[in-house]
């Protein structure tokens, strides 16, 4: 066993480098400095060591506190030689285990990811839910308000308090057995040729003009209605919110020190999670909008039909509308569970309306000049 | 003979080794007595002297062209990202601080100066006190101001005020954090086992800060390279090295002609021009920075830095992250490939002197998003 190793000393006072050797002994590093032979001894105990962890690094070995000594040492075949000597100096680097080491890694590697992906897939969803839960109405509310002044400003409403109350009797009809719930809903109408509908939390129902136009009946809007105010019900809005910030924190943390360049390429991975997360969302409010349709006892069939027809435009390639099936991705497929859902139960006998009344309410927005993005061709 | 062992007080010891701690009595008290005189006779310079290589000292400086090399692998360091990523994973994000302190040691110990290897001397628990106390006395008040007056449903004009108040207040403590982030890193940070230190007043630099923003906007941007070069002047003349200062003689106005260039160029070039200006300005910093006698110089040019910027940037995007510790290493060793210590550098005469830093500025970073190095 070699006892003798070349090194270098910092005194911790000087920015000097001087020679030394170091003899290993049973309990301690006893080093002799080549210019002047002076000799000290540096028990293993009061030994840290503070690099040569890492391949091609030098053994770094510091004693004493903020002015510490240092010796360095290059070979680190002498971390090997100390630990052999003595059984004190087993807090040193082992460079034998640099292999199970690098295995180790690998499974920390395998582990973070099936952690990562437990948490994104099960942890996440969880907790967003447990969470939105507990937010109050009133902050949902507030937050609801925003969101609506942002799609609809008050100059871009459709203000038409007759057609509008139409409108209204549908929402309260649809809300009535919903009860108890905490929110007070309220439909806005928005002079705009987009075919969508938004539902904002707490409450407040974004629908513009485009979509309201292109019902035939008042059980077509009574339809989207019910698939919005589920989305307020299971706070849809406020869990994605609270989903995208702890994807965010989860993304973070595994990719390190996030700069804002790192961002940008997270936001994409982000945004694909979302859209995923938001059709699972969407199935949710189909499902359970269908059921509260039937609860009202009004004629799902207008529900279906009006999504058939987005679809049918969808696939005809008309790019105006496809705007409310990217948020609510309209497939073949969600529309036959849609219609295996409706055939659990008896159409109602009644209508809401007849045709030509809903033909007067969904042209709420008629007075107005026709809007520069109008679909009419 | 001694009977009482001088290292850990045992009373009976018999023989020249103490069966408590295992010393052995002669090596220890001659140690002892070498440490109390230092390892050798230094030459007679007490305290910090302003490093003129005199030629009577001339054995001890040496001449050249010296280079801080980086000698880390990315492989190494996705390793230690790997590991971090489990333990903040397991630990709900608290190993974050301790998972920072491993990258920059690992960076630090990777990076060679004269055949000396750079250490790292922060630790996790230094940092986390700084992250609480910085959300303590920052984070939280600001939220609180921006959020509550709306939360109570106050009136447009309070939430405006609030709103102005609270960017009054992030803009005095972003200086502060500027300082104190540097400070605390150079602390951290020592070289043949001495230590870096910033040795300056916050308020200061606060001031100056404040008072550069006022009047930005009021000569019409003509201050900026004033502006930024007072502030790269301040925090180095008052960084040191152990004993030695740091010195920087250079002035605003010989940016100026190159920030003209950069703002007329700006859209014509699609912003690209601006890293012609950061190169123009890295090397004009360099080479007006002194230390030790030795005077820094930098080769960066913008098409290099534009370059190695832009090609970061899509590897970071295109990999998710991923790619990190590998454009890390390589941003590392280009950036010291540039620059270089050139002249005589006296090393012998530069002494350690402690300093009492904490990490509330380095924490205060961390909301402004104001990193200053490479981590």
């Amino acid at each position: 066993m070699r006892l003798d190793w070349d090194a270098a000393y910092l005194d911790g006072r000087t920015a000097a480098r001087r020679r030394a050797t170091v003899h290993i002994t049973r309990t301690g590093l006893d080093v002799v400095l080549a210019e002047d032979g002076a000799r000290f001894f540096w028990p293993f105990r009061e030994i840290r060591q503070t690099q040569g962890t890492y391949a091609g690094e030098q053994v770094r070995l510091e004693r004493g506190g903020e002015m510490s000594e240092v010796l360095l040492i290059g070979d680190v075949g002498f971390l090997s030689a100390a630990r052999a000597a003595s059984p004190e100096a087993g807090h040193l680097h082992d460079p034998s285990r640099r292999r199970f080491r690098a295995g180790l890694t690998f499974g920390a590697l395998v582990t973070a990811v099936a952690l990562a992906l437990g948490i994104y897939y099960f942890g996440i969803p969880a907790f967003a839910e447990v969470a939105a839960a507990r937010v109050p109405v009133s902050w949902e509310e507030s937050l609801g308000r925003a969101i609506v002044d942002h799609f609809a400003p008050a100059a871009r409403r459709c203000d038409d308090p007759v057609r509008q109350a139409r409108i209204d009797a549908v929402v309260a009809r649809l809300t009535a057995t919903a009860q108890p719930q905490p929110y007070t809903f309220r439909v806005t109408v928005v002079n705009s040729g987009v075919v969508n509908a938004v539902a904002a939390p707490g409450g407040n129902i974004i629908v513009f003009r485009g979509l309201l136009e292109r019902t035939d009946s008042a059980e077509e809007l009574a339809g989207v209605l019910a698939h919005e105010v589920e989305h307020v019900l299971h706070r849809h809005v406020t869990r994605a919110i609270f989903q995208r910030a702890s994807t965010g924190i989860l993304m973070a943390a595994l990719v390190g020190d996030v700069s804002s360049v790192v961002a940008y390429g997270l936001e994409g991975a982000r945004t694909l999670g979302t859209l995923q997360m938001s059709r699972a969302a969407e199935s949710e409010a189909d499902r359970d909008g269908i059921r509260l349709l039937q609860a009202a006892g009004i004629d799902t069939a207008g529900m279906i039909t009006f999504f058939d027809k987005l679809s049918a435009r969808e696939r005809g390639g008309d790019d105006i509308l496809p705007r409310y099936l990217r948020t609510h991705p309209t497939t073949s497929e969600r529309i036959a569970t849609l219609r295996s859902l409706a055939a659990a139960a008896a159409p109602p006998q009644g209508r809401l309306l007849p045709d030509d009344a809903w033909d007067n309410v969904k042209n709420l927005c008629g007075q107005r000049p026709a809007d520069a993005r109008s679909p009419r061709r | 003979m001694a009977d009482t062992c001088p290292r850990c007080g045992f009373a009976e010891v018999s023989s020249d080794r103490c069966p408590q701690c295992g010393v052995v009595i002669a090596t220890y008290q001659s140690s002892l007595e070498k440490m109390r005189r230092g390892p050798a006779p230094r030459p007679a310079a007490p305290a910090a002297r302003p490093a003129a290589a005199t030629p009577a000292r001339a054995a001890a400086v040496t001449t050249g062209s010296r280079h801080v090399i980086f000698r880390g692998s990315g492989g190494s360091l996705f390793g230690i990202h790997v590991v971090n990523a489990l333990l903040i994973l397991a630990t709900v994000g608290i190993y974050y601080f301790w998972a920072k302190v491993r990258v920059r040691s690992y960076l630090w110990s990777e990076s060679e100066f004269e055949g000396d290897r750079f250490a790292y001397h922060g630790t996790g628990r230094e940092l986390i006190i700084g992250f609480a106390k910085a959300a303590l006395f920052f984070f939280l008040p600001a939220t609180l101001l921006n959020m509550l007056p709306e939360l109570l449903g106050a009136s447009p004009v309070v939430i405006i005020v609030t709103r102005m108040l609270v960017s009054i207040f992030a803009a005095i403590f972003i200086p502060i954090a500027i300082v104190g982030a540097r400070r605390y890193r150079l602390s951290r940070t020592s070289w043949r086992g001495i230590r870096f230190s910033l040795r300056a007043k916050t308020g200061d630099f606060a001031r100056l800060w404040i008072l550069g923003w006022l009047l930005i906007p009021l000569t019409l941007g003509f201050y900026y390279p004033s502006f930024i070069v007072n502030q790269h002047r301040f925090l180095t003349s008052h960084s040191w090295f152990g004993s030695e200062r740091f010195s920087f003689d250079g002035r605003g106005r010989d940016l100026l002609p190159a920030w003209f260039g950069v703002v007329l160029l700006f859209v014509p070039t699609l912003g690209l021009s601006w890293f012609w200006f950061a190169a123009r300005r890295q090397r004009y910093y360099a080479e007006h920075t002194r230390v030790a006698g030795a005077r820094f110089r930098s080769t960066v040019t913008g098409p290099k830095l534009a370059w190695l910027t832009i090609s970061t940037w899509i590897g970071l995007i295109c990999t998710v992250g991923l790619a990190w510790p590998w454009l890390t290493v390589r941003r590392m060793r280009r950036t010291f490939e540039w620059l270089s210590l050139d002249g005589p550098l006296a090393l012998d005469t530069i002494t350690q002197q402690a300093q009492q830093v904490n990490a509330t500025g380095e924490g205060l970073s961390g909301f402004f998003d104001a990193d200053l190095g490479f981590t």
